[in-house]
């Protein structure tokens, strides 16, 4: 059977994404016979983008100008394009400040230098491209990224999640932390996939995976509220993976 | 399918740079690195939030350094909040720091790397040549990332490693299975020094650059730099790093003195402290001899990481809750060893916790003024050779340094 290719990439990010494909210690073996990871920079030499990709997973969010070009230059190549962890979905940890004068925070670290002043405010894939599929996470489960693969090579794309970690959560039979413990749990709002992987050690859910659908955030204002978290705080900690939630 | 476009980056490195070659006529006269990783201005990005808010986010500078930015930002924050950790937690902590070590060095040295000596492109390569010896690699990587999850709850950005303490302490049960886990791979981390040391060189020997690591705590940990010459307490370090901002690359610079380029990670450590058993190793202490370092530290993690969960077991593991921080106005700045060299966190917090400064610095931006300068010196040995074989030869050299690229830029 002939291999199926897939480019992976990275824009801007710290490649947890990548990273968490390579943790896939048992399989890797068998995933590098079965595919064709023609594009993989990060595990393979050289970096050459040629012909036509049946898929590419890329991790990150856009920040820079050849970062766009490399994404519609893959787009243009590939299939299917899949965006690959919480920043390639949502903009994740760097566009944290976004809204806010990106040359003034720019010079926070950099000084009146003007090194990286080509940078811009970040934003997730769709923003440039058509985006086929998106598994998110920060990181993404490794589950998820085998799945994805295999789905692939059935010509499936993954189904979007459209329930929170709380139902997870509850499935696990946890306790509430916010409810029963009074702490500052995200679980309502978060898009699940992760198997409420922190609740259950006992630490809040920080909301990686970015906003579930049609997310009641006006009733989640009020419990938070009841719990003695306000808006402002409730908001600015959904802002430290996704940018663009608001009211 | 001739529409092929090569890109001009680094490959099975972590992040983005690239090597640049300078021809006059037919010769390559110059090399230039260049770390273009975007920035995402975490030292930004970090004013602002509250202290607890600081390693979660701080963490996400690098996925295979996750592990040693939490615990780095977690030491930089319970210092300025005057946090006193137990001794459970200490070791946790520790253990999930070598845990990382592992599995940094287990990937470089069979993934990225291993490929260079044998003259494949990649893990594709290994696959198909090298299969046993790549699944030996991936097991001893599977098992640092085993000990990161039983700490950290995760293997990547490890949420279970928390101000004060840890969230939910691993039962013994748990600490067993990695005790078992370490025995049952201990002699193939042993036997992996005899192979990597037996690897033919792929590098010419280049000048050494003097060296910089951590001093005064258990292995990986410490408050104070140590070079051959000097020691810098905590609080002065950062000042003596004096990290500067350069037109050529997005990565702070740090050079001994204002002047000299200097080395930080595994071939830099033991230069500086070697033990005694593994010396005949490095009869050549230039930068090719890194590999050998990552090995031996390998060996050194597995060993280290088996005193630790000997230490925990027979402490017996305690249910604790974190120590409560006082939220105070203060500043606070931690040191320790992430896998490739020098890690420092430093922040400042107003009276209600919320940051107000963040200075992180990290091993590969301290790295590429050394990375330069063994550029430069390879193309002075190498002068008269083929374009691309300077070339090929370039990027094992800067993959000699395990760059990190995310880290150097962040």
């Amino acid at each position: 059977m002939k291999k199926m290719r897939v480019a992976i990439a990275g824009l801007t990010a710290c490649s947890g994404c990548q990273l968490a494909l390579l943790n896939c210690e048992d399989e890797l073996p068998e995933l590098f016979e079965k595919f064709a990871f023609h594009f993989f920079p990060m595990a393979c030499s050289p970096a050459l983008l040629e012909g036509e990709y049946d898929a590419a997973l890329v991790e990150g969010c856009l920040s820079m100008p050849h970062e766009k070009e490399l994404l519609l230059e893959l787009r243009k190549r590939s299939v299917h394009l899949i965006a690959l962890g919480t920043c390639a979905v949502w903009g994740g940890v760097a566009a944290l400040r976004n809204g806010e004068d990106r040359e003034w925070l720019r010079q926070q670290v950099y000084g009146h230098n003007p090194v990286a002043s080509e940078t811009f405010e970040p934003l997730p894939l769709h923003r440039v491209v058509k985006v086929d599929a998106a598994v998110t996470g920060c990181p993404p489960e490794k589950e998820e990224l085998l799945r994805l693969l295999a789905g692939l090579t059935r010509g499936a794309l993954p189904v979007g999640i459209d329930y929170p970690v709380c139902t997870e959560c509850r499935m696990r039979e946890n306790l509430c932390l916010l409810t029963e413990r009074d702490m500052f749990c995200l679980g309502l709002l978060t898009l699940g996939g992760c198997g409420a992987r922190c609740p259950s050690l006992g630490v809040p859910c920080e909301g990686c995976r970015g906003p579930v659908p049609e997310a009641n955030l006006a009733e989640a204002l009020e419990i938070y509220s009841e719990k003695g978290f306000g808006r402002i705080t409730v908001l600015d900690r959904l802002r430290r993976f996704c940018p663009e939630w608001k009211l | 399918m001739s529409n092929g476009s090569k890109i001009d980056i680094l490959t099975r490195v972590e992040g983005h740079g690239s090597v640049e070659l300078v021809r006059d006529g037919g010769r390559v006269v110059d090399a230039c690195l260049h770390l273009s990783e975007s920035p995402r201005l975490f030292e930004a990005l970090l004013v602002g939030r509250r202290f607890d808010e600081i390693p979660d986010i701080a963490c996400r500078i690098c996925s295979i350094c996750s592990t040693v930015h939490k615990v780095s930002a977690l030491q930089a924050v319970e210092k300025a909040l005057a946090v006193n950790i137990s001794r459970q937690t200490g070791l946790l902590r520790e253990l999930a720091v070598q845990g990382g070590q592992i599995e940094s060095h287990a990937l470089h040295i069979f993934c990225l790397a291993l490929p260079d000596y044998l003259g494949v492109n990649g893990i594709q390569g290994l696959v198909a040549h090298e299969p046993e010896k790549l699944r030996m690699g991936l097991k001893i990587k599977k098992l640092g990332n085993l000990i990161q999850e039983t700490i950290g709850g995760r293997a990547i950005h490890p949420f279970n490693l928390l101000v004060g303490g840890v969230g939910k302490v691993p039962g013994a049960d748990q600490l067993l299975h990695l005790k078992d886990q370490l025995e049952e791979l201990r002699d193939e981390v042993t036997a992996s020094i005899a192979y990597v040391s037996g690897l033919n060189d792929i590098l010419p020997p280049l000048s050494m650059h003097p060296a910089c690591a951590v001093s005064g705590g258990p292995p990986l940990f410490g408050n104070r730099l140590v070079t051959s010459t000097e020691t810098i307490a905590v609080n002065s370090a950062a000042a003596w790093l004096d990290e500067q901002v350069e037109a050529h690359t997005y990565a702070k610079v740090s050079r001994f003195g204002g002047k000299i380029p200097f080395l930080v990670g595994p071939l830099a450590r033991l230069t500086l402290a070697m033990p005694a058993a593994y010396a005949h190793y490095f009869t050549d202490t230039s930068i090719r001899s890194a590999m050998k370092a990552r090995v031996i530290e390998l060996h050194l993690a597995v060993e280290r990481a088996q005193v630790l969960v000997d230490l925990l077991l027979n402490d017996g593991l305690k249910r604790e809750q974190p120590v409560v921080a006082i939220v105070a106005q203060g500043e606070g700045t931690s040191v320790m060893e992430a896998p490739r060299g020098v890690l420092l966190h430093s922040y400042r917090f107003d009276d209600r916790g919320v940051c107000c400064a963040a200075d992180i610095i990290t091993p590969t931006s301290i790295n590429q003024g050394a990375i330069a300068v063994s550029l430069k010196e390879l193309i002075v040995v190498m002068d008269g050779a083929e374009y691309e074989q300077i070339r090929t030869v370039a990027e094992m050299l800067v993959r000699c340094y395990d760059p990190c690229i995310s880290c150097a830029v962040h």
